[in-house]
């Protein structure tokens, strides 16, 4: 088995007296939709937030491709590829929903003198935003667009880099079912193309559809891990959820 | 371009503006308003593209009135025209001493990177002050006056605050149609999401700061070199610092011409309310009423909200009235 794409060791993360993430290691394989669960308070966002480096750990470490990630720092790692969307879909509502993307093609400092757009991004750009169904609203500034459109919008600006790993924070929270539907096609099409994904989600008849393997964190570790079938009828997850 | 009509026909009347108004006092207000206008448009580029109000502009105001008066201690004015041409330098210079400087403080952000850039601001006076081997402290320092035939004195320094302007308009104008203007938006809208999407956000913020505070101390230059004597108290005055905040304030953050339009309506009303009433202050009442009002009515300042309200109207005339109020 080759090394993981990204793997946690023994990851910790306490605020004050309360540990969020507690010794918690498990490997995201290539290639998989990965879903990550647990309940309300089991540390999901906060392992998001150590690995994307919007968060410092204190203990454990973190493998982006085999190799050893010292400070995780957001910007740096998006442009290696690893890139998350949070739970609140964050866009920035002053800009339009194009340069939305536009901003997240992911150039080093030096391209900051160039253009707003060089001519392959926002041709890129384009392409994405008709595959998200979004083309019609290129020129509007983001804050006019819904609260699904936004997560779809966030999802969509990611993929600029074309990045080997997402990290999506409940994609389909508060969206209505249609949107649910929309999102989940974008992702399997993504996944189709060889995109990774690590999502943490509480709709579980999504999680069982899309994700192999489920992780199931409890208390900041892991608990259990496996097929979605088998992780599904495990006693100590059923206990996490059900509480015991 | 639609625009460039305008803008060509506004800097040609200010480049007439010398020769249609002879009267040295006009010319002194008109002198003043466009060194407001670069300044409030220096300050737009971190105060308003990047949302990082900096209280503390003023400090590298000074540093460039001194840079200038110091350099002249030593070398020769020529004809009169040398502590024009030293300016890219005198501007450079404060630029670079600006790096180091938003290194620290854009680590803090919003009201606390306020009270940081204020305290530099305080720290830069008392410099001035205590610094007497460098700056003579208290008794100020004298520039060479130059020749300049008496009745058109005011003319070079008008033309060179005019050419800033236009610098600091055409820089402007190129960061907001480059990359890093759309990084600086992103940083003011959500500095940590763009963190997330890979914008090199430091480099963004250091570089709006460096060009931000490198047009303020070519302007500190001219300034000293027209007063030809500065003081510590005068060259870095947070007076000075307000005066850039209120007038972009007024005329619209984050807009190019903005910062002109605060500039043109708060810096000739003061300077006119200077001559009035001389050294009353009277005017600092008026200031502090008018970023009240403006707060309370124009809080997104003149040109943006002229903008969105000719945006809906042409939108409600695209859709027509009756399709035009939102369906509930």
């Amino acid at each position: 088995m080759t090394a993981p794409l990204l793997e946690v060791r023994g990851l910790g993360k306490r605020f004050g007296g309360v540990a969020a993430v507690d010794g918690c290691s498990f490997g995201v394989q290539r290639g998989t939709v990965t879903g990550l669960i647990g309940p309300n308070g089991s540390g999901k966002t906060t392992l998001f937030n150590l690995v994307t480096g919007y968060l410092r750990a204190d203990a454990g470490q973190i493998l982006l491709d085999g190799r050893r990630i010292a400070r995780p720092d957001p910007a740096r790692l998006y442009r290696r590829g690893l890139c998350r969307t949070f739970q609140q879909p964050r866009v920035f509502p002053d800009l339009t929903v194009l340069e939305n993307l536009l901003i997240a093609s992911g150039h080093r400092w030096p391209a900051l003198a160039g253009p707003r757009a060089r001519a392959g991004d926002r041709a890129a750009g384009e392409a994405l935003l008709a595959e998200f169904g979004l083309a019609a609203l290129a020129a509007d500034p983001a804050e006019e667009l819904s609260y699904g459109q936004r997560k779809l919008l966030e999802f969509a600006a990611l993929l600029m880099s074309a990045p080997a790993l997402v990290l999506l924070d409940e994609p389909t929270a508060g969206v209505n079912p249609t949107m649910v539907r929309t999102m989940e096609r974008h992702i399997r099409a993504r996944h189709a193309t060889g995109t990774t994904f690590l999502v943490v989600e509480h709709d579980m008849g999504l999680v069982m559809r899309l994700c192999d393997p489920v992780v199931v964190m409890d208390g900041g570790r892991v608990i259990a891990q496996g097929p979605p079938g088998s992780v599904q009828t495990d006693p100590r997850v059923l206990d996490a959820y059900l509480g015991g | 371009m639609r625009t460039a009509a305008p803008v060509a026909g506004f800097v040609a009347l200010l480049a007439a503006f010398p020769f249609l108004v002879t009267a040295p006092w006009l010319m002194t207000i008109a002198l003043f308003t466009l060194m407001y206008a670069v300044l409030a448009s220096a300050w737009n580029l971190v105060g308003g593209y990047a949302g990082y109000p900096s209280l503390g502009h003023a400090a590298f105001f000074g540093l460039g009135a001194y840079a200038e008066a110091i350099w002249f201690q030593h070398h020769g004015i020529g004809s009169g025209l040398a502590p024009f041409a030293v300016l890219p330098l005198v501007g450079l210079a404060v630029a670079a001493a600006g790096l180091p400087v938003a290194w620290i403080a854009m680590r803090t952000r919003s009201d606390v990177f306020a009270i940081v850039t204020i305290t530099l601001l305080f720290v830069a006076q008392t410099l001035a002050y205590n610094l007497r081997g460098i700056t003579h402290g208290a008794q100020g320092m004298a520039m060479p006056v130059p020749d300049f035939a008496p009745a058109t004195f005011e003319r070079p320094f008008y033309y060179a605050m005019l050419a800033l302007l236009v610098f600091a308009l055409l820089l402007s104008w190129a960061v907001l149609r480059s990359r890093l203007g759309l990084a600086l938006l992103a940083v003011r809208a959500d500095e940590d999401k763009a963190r997330g999407v890979g914008v090199p956000v430091g480099t963004a913020k250091l570089g709006a700061f460096a060009l931000s505070v490198g047009i303020t101390g070519m302007a500190g230059g001219v300034w000293a070199y027209y007063l030809s004597f500065i003081y510590p108290q005068f060259a870095v005055d947070p007076l000075v610092t307000i005066a850039m905040v209120l007038m972009v304030f007024l005329g619209g953050r984050g807009t190019l011409w903005g910062p002109v339009l605060g500039a043109f309506v708060i810096a000739p009303a003061q300077q006119y309310l200077a001559y009035q009433y001389g050294a009353s202050q009277l005017y600092l009442l008026g200031y502090a009423a008018l970023f009240v009002l403006v707060m309370l009515v124009l809080p997104r300042g003149v040109l943006p909200t002229l903008a969105d309200r000719w945006r809906r109207r042409r939108l409600r005339a695209d859709v027509g009235p009756e399709v035009a109020v939102e369906q509930p």
